[in-house]
């Protein structure tokens, strides 16, 4: 009896000294300055002229010359700019009161020195055509540069407010004065530092002191490196993270209904940006041997899928129902479209038309030999993607496709696109400030979406007219041209809409300035204020 | 057999048995049993709580989650205890030609042991998942490839320790063929060494495959299986913890039953043992 | 004594080498071709197949399988992987910490598992066949069979959630360390607290005790020379646990965003990044046969026996 009470009060003291080392730190991040946000990803490597770095950190640390607003373009590190007649020559006016990071002036020869690095790595940047566009970049005066262009090219200060590559970044941190393979450091002009980070694990983003437009009010922002769902959630509740947001690649990690239990809950308010994208499936019409080639089974597919039940309990209402590429509010997209709703019948009816024929009920239509069998990829890290995905393979089912699912990350994904090894992939356009322009263009672009658009008959012809809309002056030829490609993608049934995504954000109740960027890819962290 | 005399004895030993072979009768003929298409997805009836119509509710799909309970018990279960036999078969092919003929064939057959054993099962499974990539399949093809070397190793101490009784040495004398000597003689002795050793990984690599199934490497939608059942249930526990409930239980009573049968079966293939002591990754 | 752990070291070098041809053999059978992967990664817009053919001869892939083998034996003993081909590292910038992580987790994890499977070892061997014993034996058998990530689920809620003690999940401060080694730990207590009860109810009734008991000693006295005696097995346990919980990891590393092997090696999967698979299964195959040799050596160390028999 002696030695079961000392055992027993051996065991004790072990659990109590093990759980008094818990109580040491447990924070209180209410009525802070600083905000812990979740991400399913490293923020990766940093350099604002390469594409592996997270894009949401990069637009607080780094800065571009103009910026992208609601009302158009819009001053930032260039305070005002003139067009020469002929549209070729771009004259910027600098802000004068704009240091780096590491307290480098920022200057004409500091924005000829990164568009140079940009330039100097022109494959890279293939997805941008103003990277082909580009001539010569001169210092004009210590705050003055002067940008001349092969020909006129209508998206120039669009693509110039892109989050990269035409950033500046330190010409301190470049490496032989180049940045292509790799820098020294993350010295940008923005309103937030990195000062630490820990791959896979967090960084930390400090407010700049001497932020040309004023000291940002959150002093700190860490990104902390979470997996997808339940964890995230669960921090959240617990204050170890207090905010989230859709991320770069368009993951909602957490699920709808988890954010709405927190938000009731109290602690926590829910911002949703206006519609920013359209949420879709690339089918991958340059693939020969998949029936993706085949427009019929794309139609198909489009028909099989039930928007609105997606858009009700998927998204649970917080995503509306797309079918188009575009919606209509993005420029020189409202052209009329056929439309092609829900229709099981219809799409067995088109198979059936197509001679994809089967033999019994559940089972797989065939085609001389060849069965209608597809691979559709989706992010691993999206809970609602993966929903999604199942969804539309039971749909399909119905009408006697198979479908293959395959979980993967975005980067593999993305590779998949770039190599075109794949049948049907998840993908969204890449928001306003992209729209159409930028996501028209990479039609062309072997790293986006070359490898869909190849199976579009008289290809070539197409991506001739894709040129011409980017470098035409005339405002109505123009137009035109725009809705002549997306009738014919959208006719051909490459991109099938699925809804309209948005940004959402889920903030502590007490944080006020929330706002929205024209792109999903950056939040304007340095106008949020804890009341 | 004594074995078996002895574990119908054993209360525990024999009521896990008719459980696990119950669980995989129900597997082998779900098709019957399950009350609706474990695979039908009905969204209204999305994460709607037990009813009649669905015993134990139903899923983000609206997927009546008791059939697919029963249609998991094929990959959870059934898929897993086929791997099992073949690497057993495996196994005891390797591990009697090393017993049974010694020399070199032995030491090569060893040494290939040696290496594979060298392998963390985790880390061979990600290196074939890594390269052929996610799936089932590719998972119990690693299991294959890896645990063969572990029932080769026992089987052939077992034949070592066998060879030597004196029955076995007569039946050399007096001729029998290496066959028959082994059919009849070494096979029957060495089987219940094999049951123990099966029925104790049995439950590691059910415990094993749930677990690559939650991280998504495991069996693809919209194939139903325990691991992925919990790993969906995850997604949701915050709003709804009690949609793990079922495949957890599933999962740890399957477990239990495999633990409690290995149990029995060591101390009724040697009574005076009354601890088991390996353990086996 | 010396001359087994010359045989044991012996026996593990050339093991060592069958292991790494087995992990390059493995990833040979990958479906992309390394040289197409290279320029991907290095983001080259036309992939030419002459250019391939030129990757390939700077590369050595163009050589007779042995001699690549040897080139990629020679560069992984500099610790030199090659670069991941996400995030365009040298894959031992990737690894090598992480695996530092892993094994802190492994190592911590060993350390909880031994007390605690002493403990409750000895509870259950003092009080064997009592309610404290059943009960013991009871709850770890559960916890064994219990998935280790439904378990890591678990213990979040409550731990951390509802209780609000413990943080959900990284790897900051001591506390963090709390549950992803009690979940650890807890498949592994339920297997070797039943050695450790083995061992000492064994003792229990060897003359010693009876001897001990009948001379007067105090029963704490007692029970503390069995303990010593038991200890033994608590050392073969510490040295059989490392290399299986170093390669076993993977999921709870996942279930609490443990920035260690078993993390990174799940993202390479899904990222298809062959250079950290390969990576990873080197290094830890190569771990796990280095910890058995020494956990052999260790054993036979503490028991003579065992140098005898093999």
């Amino acid at each position: 009896m002696f030695i079961k009470l000392k055992t027993m009060f051996f065991m004790l003291a072990a659990i109590t000294i093990l759980a008094g080392c818990t109580s040491t730190k447990v924070e209180d991040n209410k009525n802070t300055d600083e905000l812990v946000y979740a991400t399913v990803k490293d923020i990766n490597d940093m350099n604002p002229h390469l594409y592996p770095g997270s894009m949401s950190a990069q637009g607080m640390v780094y800065e571009s010359l103009v910026e992208n607003t609601e009302e158009g373009i819009k001053p930032l590190l260039a305070e005002s700019w003139e067009i020469s007649e002929d549209g070729t020559e771009y004259t910027f006016h600098l802000r004068k009161d704009v240091t780096f990071h590491d307290g480098e002036h920022f200057n004409a020869k500091a924005v000829k020195q990164n568009f140079e690095a940009v330039q100097n790595n022109k494959e890279k940047h293939a997805w941008i055509k103003l990277s082909d566009k580009i001539k010569s970049i001169e210092e004009v005066d210590e705050y003055t540069v002067k940008l001349t262009l092969f020909e006129v090219y209508y998206p120039t200060l669009v693509e110039l407010s892109m989050t990269r590559p035409y950033v500046f970044l330190s010409p301190n941190d470049f490496k032989n004065g180049e940045t292509k393979d790799g820098v020294n450091g993350f010295h940008g002009t923005g309103p937030f530092k990195l000062t630490e980070h820990k791959v896979d694990q967090y960084a930390v983003f400090e407010a700049n002191e001497d932020y040309w437009a004023g000291v940002p009010k959150i002093k700190k922002i860490t990104a902390k490196v979470l997996p997808a769902g339940e964890t995230t959630l669960l921090a959240m509740q617990k204050g170890e993270v207090n905010f989230a947001f859709t991320d770069d690649r368009g993951a909602d990690s957490i699920n709808i209904e988890g954010i709405n239990q927190l938000v009731q809950a109290g602690d926590y308010q829910l911002t949703r940006s206006k519609q920013m994208n359209t949420k879709m499936i690339v089918a991958n019409s340059g693939k020969s041997e998949s029936p993706a080639s085949e427009k019929n089974v794309r139609e198909a597919i489009w028909y099989a899928i039930d928007r609105e039940t997606i858009s009700r309990d998927i998204f649970e209402g917080a995503e509306t129902v797309a079918n188009s590429l575009f919606s209509i509010n993005v420029n020189y997209a409202d052209v009329s479209l056929k439309e092609r709703n829900y229709d099981i019948a219809r799409a067995k009816e088109i198979l059936e038309n197509a001679g994809w024929t089967i033999s019994s009920q559940d089972s797989v239509r065939e085609k001389g030999g060849k069965k209608l069998e597809m691979k559709l990829y989706y992010d691993s890290n999206s809970p609602s993607q993966k929903a999604q995905a199942e969804f539309i393979q039971g749909s399909l089912k119905e009408v006697g496709i198979n479908l293959e699912l395959n979980g993967e990350e975005s980067t593999s994904i993305a590779n998949r696109r770039a190599t075109g090894d794949y049948d049907l992939l998840f993908n969204q356009t890449w928001g306003l400030a992209y729209d159409p322009q930028s996501t028209v263009a990479a039609f062309t672009s072997e790293a986006s979406y070359l490898h869909a658009t190849k199976g579009i008959p008289d290809a070539e012809q197409f991506y001739k007219k894709i040129e011409e809309t980017l470098t035409t002056i005339d405002e109505e030829k123009r137009k035109l041209l725009y809705e002549d490609i997306l009738k014919t993608v959208h006719d051909e049934a490459i991109f099938i809409p699925i809804t309209n995504g948005n940004v959402t954000v889920v903030a502590p109740k007490n944080l006020k300035g929330i706002s929205f960027k024209q792109t999903q890819y950056e939040l304007p962290f340095e106008k949020m204020y804890f009341e | 057999m004594r074995l078996i005399r002895n574990l119908v004895r054993d209360k525990l030993g024999i009521t896990s048995l008719l459980f696990l072979v119950l669980v995989m009768l129900m597997g082998v003929f779900a098709p019957i049993i399950a009350p609706h298409d474990p695979l039908a997805i009905n969204m209204p009836l999305r994460y709607a709580s037990p009813s009649w119509e669905h015993l134990l509710g139903n899923d983000h799909l609206g997927r009546d989650v008791l059939s697919r309970i029963l249609y998991g018990i094929r990959a959870s279960v059934l898929w897993i205890f086929l791997a099992l036999i073949i690497s057993v078969c495996i196994g005891t092919v390797m591990g009697f030609i090393a017993g049974y003929y010694r020399g070199i064939v032995d030491s090569i057959i060893m040494r290939i042991c040696d290496v594979m054993l060298s392998f963390p099962v985790y880390v061979i499974t990600i290196a074939i998942v890594g390269i052929l990539g996610v799936g089932l399949e590719n998972i119990l093809f690693a299991f294959v490839l890896m645990k063969w070397a572990w029932f080769a190793r026992i089987i052939r101490t077992s034949v070592l320790q066998y060879i030597e009784m004196e029955y076995v040495k007569y039946a050399r004398t007096i001729g029998l063929s290496h066959r028959s000597i082994i059919l009849r003689h070494i096979l029957p002795l060495t089987f219940s060494d094999i049951a123990v050793v099966a029925s104790s990984s049995m439950s590691s690599m059910i415990l094993q495959i749930s677990g690559l199934s939650f991280l998504g490497l495991g069996i693809k939608a919209p194939n139903a299986e325990w691991g992925m059942m919990l790993s969906e249930a995850r997604e949701v526990m915050f709003t709804r913890p009690e949609l793990m409930i079922a495949p957890g239980v599933a999962i740890i009573s399957v477990v239990i039953g495999f633990n409690f049968l290995s149990d029995s079966l060591q101390v009724a293939l040697n009574p005076e043992l009354r601890q088991p002591s390996k353990i086996i990754e | 004594m010396g001359a087994y752990i010359a045989r044991r070291i012996l026996i593990t070098l050339p093991l060592l080498l069958a292991v790494s041809f087995l992990t390059f053999l493995l990833i040979s059978f990958s479906p992309v071709e390394p040289a197409e992967v290279i320029l991907r990664a290095q983001e080259v817009p036309l992939i030419t197949d002459e250019l391939i053919e030129r990757t390939n001869e700077e590369l050595g892939l163009d050589k007779p399988f042995i001699i690549q083998y040897f080139h990629w034996l020679i560069s992984s003993l500099q610790l030199d992987f090659g670069n991941s081909y996400v995030k365009n590292e040298p894959v031992w910038n990737l690894v090598g910490p992480a695996f530092i992580n892993t094994f802190k987790l492994t190592v911590a994890s060993t350390i909880v598992i031994i007390i605690f499977s002493v403990l409750i070892g000895v509870i259950c061997a003092v009080n064997e066949r009592k309610m404290v014993d059943r009960w013991m034996r009871t709850i770890l058998f559960v916890f064994t069979a219990t998935p280790s990530y439904l378990l890591g689920a678990v213990c979040i809620y409550l731990f951390s959630v509802k209780l609000d003690l413990l943080p959900t999940s990284g790897m900051e401060g001591v506390e963090s360390y709390i549950l992803p080694v009690l979940v650890t730990s807890l498949g592994y207590i339920g297997i070797y607290f039943r050695n450790i009860r083995s061992a000492m109810i064994n003792n229990l009734n060897e003359d010693y005790v009876l001897y001990g008991r009948a001379s007067g000693l105090s029963e704490y006295t007692i029970t503390w020379h069995i303990l010593r005696n038991s200890l033994q097995v608590a050392v073969s346990i510490f040295c059989m646990a490392i290399p299986l919980i170093l390669g076993g990891t993977v999921v709870i590393e996942n279930v609490f965003a443990w920035p260690g092997l078993g993390s990174l090696s799940i993202g390479a999967i899904l990222n298809r990044d062959f250079p950290i698979i390969q990576a990873y299964v080197l290094i830890v195959a190569v771990a796990f046969v280095i910890f058995n040799m020494i956990s052999d050596i260790l054993n036979a160390m503490l028991n003579p026996r065992i140098r005898n028999d093999s």
